[in-house]
């Protein structure tokens, strides 16, 4: 595999996340999102693209969304109402629906949750040397759990070596 | 190089069946019907115990769950148990059949001899709010895949486990084939499918291309089929770019309409149902009919099983995000 573009969640200068439309409460979608974004942003260009072939999207993340799932958590618990924008945002395949959406990517669309980085690079690997994708959007997003953490995350396309 | 043959050798299963829901309080919800197992079995002892019955035998695990919090401890302590770090998949509606085209992906190309697909979720509380409060749930208490009046799903509990081998099958006692898989994405929309359905027609076509079987050739299809008013639909659309005039000879059943939708476990539940569709040789029917639908122009199959008249049957999901999965089983 050969590495086309790369970027991070912070990277120099970065304070706090932008706000992604559709979402709420938790900054896991906007961390994936953005990171994602700076990526594509830095190989392809601004969004949309039109067809640019099969791009499989990678998400890894041992944390998950934890934003979210302790926002219906709590709700459940405390017996109020549960936000039906919570819904939509329930699994990680929802952030990866909207980066399909906006660029347009047509390849697999997997969601992990062990490994990090290197699990991804593996899956990425699969995924391109069984020709499923030309190429590979992985991105690797840990949310804080708990105080003194940050938000991190990093992205990048792949493309067969050949 | 040729692809190695890959083999289902192992299947353990714990599912429910339709009920009113006790496991917790639904009093402020709009539906409160489930398919759940009696009592509150527990996820990780009911993994342990699939997963004992298939066999791990050191090999690797791959290991769909919803991808929360709870699921570390789980991870950790099947990990302790059974000497293996599962791979997690935490895809929602695919997460299994992921896993299983990963697994089959791997045998198929020589880098693996025998892999555990797993995968499990039991109805809980939070999930049930989230979806009750999303308006996905069947309020009429009965899921009606691709029928007039269907209005939603029903959840459902699903633990399943794998054991995928390389084949040959000579001389092996194997349960059946994995021949064909693909998956593709729509592109589309975050949660809602493509209504054109094209994302899915491409990975039905990848799996079918994969094996080299024609359309002629399924003899039932295990549609997705949640029920869902959009979803279904869409689902129909696809089956009918990928079958053409085929599609008129295929038999469609949506067996969530008998074990109920049991999200990242899903897939893995459906593909048992269909390998124990092939070894019976009975096509089970698709439950909950009312009648046709314009938006659905399927051959469901409704009123009594029928025989399989052909020897390939395929197993399809979606799910949000777009994401579509086709996993094509055969005689082993």
């Amino acid at each position: 595999m050969v590495e086309l573009a790369r970027a991070a969640w912070p990277e120099p200068g970065d304070t706090e996340l932008p706000r992604l439309a559709g979402f709420t409460v938790s900054s896991f979608n906007p961390l994936v999102a953005e990171t994602a974004d700076r990526c594509l942003t830095r190989w392809h260009g601004a969004a949309p693209l039109g067809a640019v072939g099969r791009t499989a999207l990678v998400l890894v993340s041992s944390s998950g969304d934890v934003g979210t799932a302790r926002a219906i958590a709590g709700a459940v618990a405390d017996g109020r109402r549960v936000p039906p924008l919570l819904f939509f945002q329930s699994n990680p395949n929802a952030v990866l629906g909207h980066l399909a959406a906006r660029w347009l990517l047509t390849g697999p669309v997997l969601a992990l949750g062990s490994g990090g980085e290197p699990v991804g690079l593996a899956e990425a690997e699969l995924l391109l040397s069984g020709g499923e994708a030309d190429l590979v959007l992985l991105v690797a997003a840990e949310q804080a759990t708990a105080d003194g953490e940050s938000d991190h995350a990093t992205a990048v396309l792949l493309a067969p070596a050949h | 190089m040729t692809a190695v043959p890959v083999l289902v050798t192992g299947l353990a299963v714990r599912s429910g069946t339709f009920a009113p829901v006790t496991r917790f309080d639904v009093s402020n919800r709009q539906a409160v019907v489930a398919a759940t197992q009696p009592g509150d079995p527990d996820l990780a002892g009911q993994l342990a115990e699939v997963l004992t019955e298939v066999g791990v035998q050191g090999s690797p695990v791959l290991l769909a769950l919803h991808g929360d919090e709870r699921a570390r401890p789980i991870t950790a302590g099947l990990a302790a148990r059974f000497g293996v770090d599962p791979r997690v998949y935490t895809g929602a509606c695919v997460a299994a059949s992921t896993a299983v085209a990963d697994a089959a992906a791997l045998i198929a190309a020589g880098r693996a001899e025998r892999l555990v697909v797993a995968a499990g979720y039991l109805v809980e509380p939070d999930t049930f709010a989230v979806f009750d409060a999303g308006r996905a749930l069947s309020r009429s208490g009965v899921l009606r895949p691709f029928s007039r009046g269907r209005d939603g799903l029903l959840l459902g509990d699903a633990v399943v486990a794998l054991a995928l081998e390389a084949g040959p099958a000579a001389g092996r006692s194997a349960l059946a084939r994995i021949t064909g898989w693909g998956r593709a994405g729509d592109g589309y929309h975050v949660c809602r499918p493509d209504p054109s359905g094209a994302g899915l027609a491409r990975a039905i076509r990848a799996a079918l291309d994969r094996a080299g079987v024609g359309a002629a050739q399924v003899g039932w299809l295990n549609a997705n089929g949640t029920g869902s008013p959009i979803g279904d639909a869409a689902e129909a659309a696809a089956l009918a770019l990928a079958f053409g005039e085929q599609l008129a000879e295929l038999p469609v059943s949506s067996t969530k309409s008998l074990h109920g939708h049991a999200l990242e476990a899903s897939a893995l539940l459906e593909l048992a149902v269909t390998i124990d569709v092939l070894a019976e040789g009975k096509v089970p029917v698709n439950a909950g009919w009312l009648g046709p639908d314009e938006q659905c122009r399927l051959n469901v199959v409704v009123d009594a099983p029928r025989t399989l008249a052909a020897p390939h049957l395929l197993t399809v999901n979606s799910a949000f995000g777009g994401a579509n999965t086709a996993l094509l089983v055969g005689a082993p």
